[in-house]
Parts: C-alpha cells; sequence; structure tokens
C-alpha cells in the first residue's frame, strides 16, 4: 500500500512491456504497427497494445491497472508511462497516447487542441477521488482545522508552529509529517494547501518537515507522536490516528473527511482523477475503461489509497 | 617456472615411468605452462583492480556531476539549509545542502563521543587484560559484530532502541525532568523527542557499528607495541592502568588515531542504518534528540526518483563527492598516520 508516486517506475514497466510485447510478437509472428494504438477486437487472440500516459499521482495506480488487466485479458499489454498531466495532454494531440491519466480536468485549449489535431472531441471518465486527511494523535482534543491554518502551519515563512496557535485546548509545537519531496502526495498538498506568495508564485513547504518514504508511514509516525500533524491519503486511515475536520476558512462549516464528501466536492483537499481519450473508446480500448469503471478495477483504486466515485 | 622434465625428475627420481604417463604430464605441464603469463597478468589485475575501481568510480561521480559544478550556486549549498529539489512549477530550485551536512557531522559526532572510548576501552581488555578463551571467544564475538549487516542495524535502531530512546527522553510537559532535558538540549522544547527515530539514535546505531572496527585496529596497534615495553613499566613499579595510559597509549597513538578514524569514516559513509534510524528530517539539529537527514541518506532516498540529467540528479552526484572527499581524507589521514607508526616501530 505504498501510495508512492513515480514518473520512473512507469518508465520502466512501459520498457518491460515494450520489451514483452517485442517478444511475443516476435515469437507469433504477428505484427502490430507500434504508433497503431489498440485496433478493434475483431479478434481476442491479436496482440493489442494501449498506451496510457500522464500524471505522476496515477502512475501507481495505472500499473497497479495495467497488471492486474493481464490477468483479464492476456492479449492486451497497458503500457503505463507518467511525465505529467500536462505531457499526457500534449501526447493525446499527437496520437503517441490512447489514454491521458489526468489529475486535474482538461483545459479549453488543450482540449480545442486535441480536436483540431485529431478532429476528435475529447472524452472523459472520471475514475477516482484523490483525497488527502490531515491526521493527529488520538489524544489531541483538536478536532477541526481550516485551509488558511494549514497554510501557515505547512508553508515556508507561516507563523502557526505551536498548537496553542490554532486551539488554546492543546498545547506544544507541531511536529510535522509529510510525504517525500518527490511524491505527488507532496505535490499536490503543496498546490492545494501552501498557497501563493505575494507575487503570484506557489509557496514551498518550510524547513523541518519529517518526509516519510511512504503514506503509511506518515499515519504510523503521527499514531506514536503526541504533538504529529501529517498529510496522507484517506485510503491510509487507521484507529491509531483522529483525521481533522477541515473546512475551507475559519467561519466555514468544517468538514469530516470520507468517502463521500471527498465525492460530493465539499471536503476542500480532494480532486477528481481522470482519464482522457481522443474520442468515444473502442474496441479493446473501450473494454479496458469499461473494466477500470467496473468493481474489479475499482477495488484497486481503493487498495491504491484513492477514493471510488462509485 | 621450472620446465616439466625437472619437474617430473625431481617428483619421481627412482621410478622408471611407463612411456604413456611421461607424455600425458608433458602435455599437462605444457598445458600449465602455456597458462602461466595470462595468470600472472589475471592476478596483477585482480591486485591493481582495487586502484582501477576507485578510479572508474571517481570519475563516473565526477562524470555525473560535472555539467552542474560551474552552475551550483556552491554559496547556498554551503550556507543554506533549504534543500528544495522539485519546486512547483514556475519556483526555482534550491540546493542548500547545509542541513544534510549538519545531519552526517553530528550523527558521526555523536557515533565517535560513543565508540571511540568503548571502542578503545574493549581493545586495551582484550589485548593486555583478557586471557585465553575469554580473549579469543571476545574477538570472534566482535568480528561477528562487523558482520551484521546495515540494514539489519537501521532495524534495530527503528524497532527496537527509538522506542527506548523516545520512552527515556520523553517527559510530561512541565515536569522538572522535561525542563532539564530542554535546558541540556537533550529533548528540544519542540518535539519533546516524542520521534524514536532521531540524532541519537542514528548516533548510537553508527557508534555500535564502528565500534568492531576501533576495537579490531586498535587492539592490532597494541599488539604491536613490543612486550619489552610493559616490562620496563612494570619493573618500575607501575600499575596496569599506569602501564596502559603512560606507557601503551603513547606507544600505540598513531595506531590507536587511525583506528578511529576508520571507524568515523565507517560512520560518515553509512546509509541504510541511518535512513531508517534518524527520521529523514531536514533540519540543522537543535536538540539531542530532533531528528536529522543525512547525505548519505538524501541520495538513497531521492536518486531513484529523479529524472536523469536534470539538475536534481546531478547535485545528488555533487553530494556523492562531498561524501567521497570526506571520506578519502580520513582514510588517507589514518593511512598516513599508520605508516607514522611503522616507522616509529622501526626506529
Amino acid at each position: 500500500m505504498n501510495n508512492h508516486h513515480s514518473p520512473k517506475r512507469g518508465i520502466h514497466l512501459g520498457f518491460l512491456v515494450a520489451v514483452t510485447l517485442s517478444f511475443a510478437l516476435g515469437g507469433c509472428g504477428q505484427k502490430e504497427p507500434p504508433a497503431g494504438g489498440p485496433a478493434g477486437g475483431e479478434s481476442s487472440k491479436k496482440i493489442v497494445e494501449i498506451r496510457a500516459k500522464g500524471s505522476d499521482t496515477m502512475i501507481q495506480l495505472a500499473t497497479a491497472w495495467a497488471e492486474a488487466y493481464r490477468k483479464v485479458k492476456p492479449n492486451v499489454f497497458v503500457n503505463a508511462n507518467g511525465g505529467g498531466t500536462g505531457t499526457g495532454f500534449a501526447a493525446l494531440q499527437n496520437n503517441s497516447t490512447d489514454i491521458c491519466n489526468a489529475s486535474r480536468e482538461i483545459k479549453k485549449e488543450e482540449s480545442e487542441k486535441v480536436k483540431s489535431v485529431t478532429g476528435k472531441e475529447v472524452k472523459e471518465f472520471v475514475v477516482a477521488y484523490d483525497a488527502l486527511a490531515v491526521y493527529t494523535h488520538p489524544s489531541n482534543p483538536i478536532k477541526e482545522i481550516s485551509i488558511p491554518e494549514l497554510t501557515e502551519i505547512w508553508a515556508e515563512g507561516g507563523n502557526v508552529t505551536k498548537w496553542e496557535q490554532i486551539n488554546p485546548a492543546f498545547a506544544g509545537k507541531l511536529t510535522l509529517f509529510g510525504r517525500q519531496n518527490n511524491s505527488g502526495t507532496y505535490d499536490y498538498f503543496r498546490e492545494h494547501i501552501c498557497g501563493k506568495t505575494a507575487d503570484k508564485k506557489q509557496r514551498e513547504f518550510r524547513g523541518g518537515i519529517s518526509e516519510m518514504n511512504g503514506s503509511s508511514e506518515v499515519v504510523e509516525n503521527v499514531g506514536k507522536t503526541p504533538t504529529g500533524l501529517g498529510y496522507s491519503g484517506m485510503g491510509y486511515k487507521t484507529p491509531g490516528v483522529n483525521w481533522l475536520k477541515v473546512s475551507k476558512a475559519k467561519d466555514e462549516p468544517a468538514i469530516e473527511p470520507g468517502a463521500d464528501a471527498a465525492r460530493s466536492g465539499k471536503y476542500p483537499i480532494a480532486r477528481k482523477l481522470y482519464l482522457y481519450t481522443a474520442g468515444e473508446p473502442t474496441g479493446e480500448l473501450k473494454d479496458f475503461i469499461e473494466w477500470i469503471l467496473s468493481p474489479e478495477g475499482q477495488k484497486i483504486v481503493t487498495k491504491e489509497g484513492f477514493v471510488s466515485p462509485n | 617456472m621450472h620446465s616439466m622434465a625437472g619437474c617430473a625428475a625431481r617428483i619421481d627420481p627412482f621410478h622408471v615411468m611407463p612411456e604413456q604417463v611421461t607424455n600425458k604430464s608433458r602435455r599437462k605441464f605444457n598445458f600449465l605452462d602455456s597458462i602461466e603469463k595470462p595468470t600472472e597478468w589475471f592476478i596483477r589485475l585482480c591486485g591493481w583492480s582495487s586502484i582501477i575501481g576507485i578510479a572508474a568510480i571517481f570519475l563516473f561521480i565526477f562524470k555525473e556531476a560535472a555539467p552542474m559544478l560551474p552552475r551550483l550556486d556552491w554559496l547556498t549549498f554551503f550556507t543554506s539549509p533549504r534543500w528544495i529539489p522539485n519546486p512547483a512549477p514556475g519556483n526555482p530550485a534550491s540546493f542548500g545542502a547545509l542541513a544534510l551536512l549538519a545531519g552526517t557531522f553530528t550523527t558521526t559526532f555523536i557515533a565517535l563521543i560513543i565508540a571511540v572510548p568503548v571502542g578503545l576501552g574493549a581493545a586495551v581488555y582484550i589485548s593486555e587484560f583478557a586471557k585465553g578463551k575469554v580473549k579469543e571467544t571476545l574477538k570472534v564475538v566482535i568480528e561477528l559484530l562487523a558482520a551484521i549487516p546495515s540494514i539489519v542495524w537501521g532495524f534495530i535502531g527503528l524497532m527496537v532502541l527509538g522506542p527506548l530512546i523516545k520512552t527515556v527522553f520523553t517527559a510530561a510537559p512541565g515536569s522538572w525532568w522535561g525542563h532539564v532535558m530542554v535546558i541540556l538540549h537533550l529533548a528540544s522544547a519542540e518535539t519533546g523527542a516524542a520521534q524514536g527515530t532521531n540524532l541519537l539514535t542514528g548516533g548510537v546505531i553508527l557508534a555500535l557499528m564502528s565500534v568492531p572496527v576501533i576495537v579490531s585496529l586498535s587492539e592490532d596497534a597494541l599488539r604491536a607495541v613490543p612486550d619489552s615495553f610493559r616490562e620496563a613499566a612494570l619493573a618500575l613499579g607501575a600499575n596496569p592502568w599506569e602501564t596502559v595510559r603512560r606507557v601503551l597509549f603513547p606507544a600505540a597513538r598513531n595506531g590507536l588515531l587511525a583506528a578511529c578514524m576508520l571507524g568515523m569514516g565507517r560512520a560518515v559513509g553509512e546509509t541504510m542504518a541511518v535512513l531508517l534510524a534518524t527520521g529523514h528530517n531536514n533540519r540543522i539539529p537543535a536538540a539531542l534528540t530532533d531528528p536529522v537527514r543525512t547525505m548519505t541518506a538524501t541520495i538513497a532516498a531521492e536518486m531513484g526518483e529523479t529524472v536523469f540529467g536534470d539538475p536534481h540528479y546531478r547535485v545528488l552526484f555533487i553530494l556523492g563527492i562531498v561524501l567521497f572527499v570526506i571520506t578519502c581524507s580520513i582514510n588517507v589521514a589514518s593511512d598516513l598516520i599508520i605508516k607514522g607508526v611503522k616507522k616509529a616501530n622501526k626506529a
């Protein structure tokens, strides 16, 4: 259960798939043009490659789907790559990917560009929710927090370093646990929580945060630290920690984290994760996306620490 | 090498060998003769391989780091703790390694404070006081200690030592023990040693790892002191403690120093154990139980995820060069010191 988003892994898997594919093709004497993409399902024995590229946040998830789908359809190879959501959309335009994994909605100019180049409307599928919870020690009486408070706690130059600055009910300096600087969770939390500087630049995290290698490690350490505060995927909640209700601003209602709150959009630290295709998917590609949205594919979403839209 | 005829004659001078056997052995010896040169070269290569290896390692690290060397802001690198290698889009990266350097040096320092007295004490006991079976057992066990893989040490730090240190150094806020710890900088006011993985845990684990190095090298150095020194000291009426302190330590001074420096080299370069046991927190520690992050742990944690060839990747190699320079100078210095011992012994 390591929600560890990395572009490299995707590349390795892609390479592995490519090598396996070339062996398989050589062995059967069938040849699929490398840029051809999925070509219908006339014959179930025919070897088909589906290329998925985009968000680094989703690479772990996409890889898990690709691996599981091998058992469903052994002749379909899903080649999952990272590189970032923007890279994924660019690849969708020049037909170098079949699926773009996206951690944000497509921009108008991006969808127009896809249409002008490929002649097809983009098709959007919401496949998961990436929802982060803010965890505290069970002995901590503080039960809710606002986004501006979180900003001052986590961002560089922020002025909140003690619990009593949030609520006099609890005293002590904040001990912060976050993710390692190359994880997608780190990026997402920074983007949504740290806010912008006066000159519209993204604020970075402050120094002195313990950077953990895995999402469950953050939760585990918070559970051992009375003054601890950490962020991690909602799926990583254990009985050993509390999570805080989060409000958009100090005077707004604080929302309890949970799958429903994430889906409804009320909970402020949640975002949708999408798949985009150029035009209505057909053949093997259609089957693959349908499988992702099926209970079986959604089981993997939950297993990777995300929230399923269903 | 001698020719085969000479050999055969010498092996069996009194027996007349059947023709066939002689022929067989003639062919065999010819074969050995023919591989004589390649073998010689192979062994020579083995001997030189360490030098080739070191040169290749240095060249590789340097090659990977080179494009970044002129571009790196060295002032920031050595004076700022702001390590932000993956900035948000639009922000510049910041490669301030001060906190990482501080992490490496503080853990090493703690390790040496513990390992040097313990290591020297153990060496003195084994070399001067322990007898027979006790001595042999201790030597074997210490060798065994050196053979424990570093990941196991890290695991012990994480699972056993960490919780123990956490219990000892965590006091109720406002209690006298809490005040004492904050005043003495044992526990920081900030964390109250709430995390088990910290500077002290890492330092103790590193100490345990460098003790075997220090003990076995110090013991060698003490054993190299001629017995006449001990006899002279005892003859002058010195008790054992005085003999050790006034005679053996000064006589073996260089060897003992070299042992400690090699122990230090071990501590500086250790990666896996500190990765697990220090808490991975990029900060300059203000207290003994603050979490820290070392250069080695940073390389190990971040290298696998960097994009090949980008500045972050290259700066990690620069960290490698810094480590390489530190450990190399420690080793060269201790080598020179050991050479000093040999000269002194000859004189």
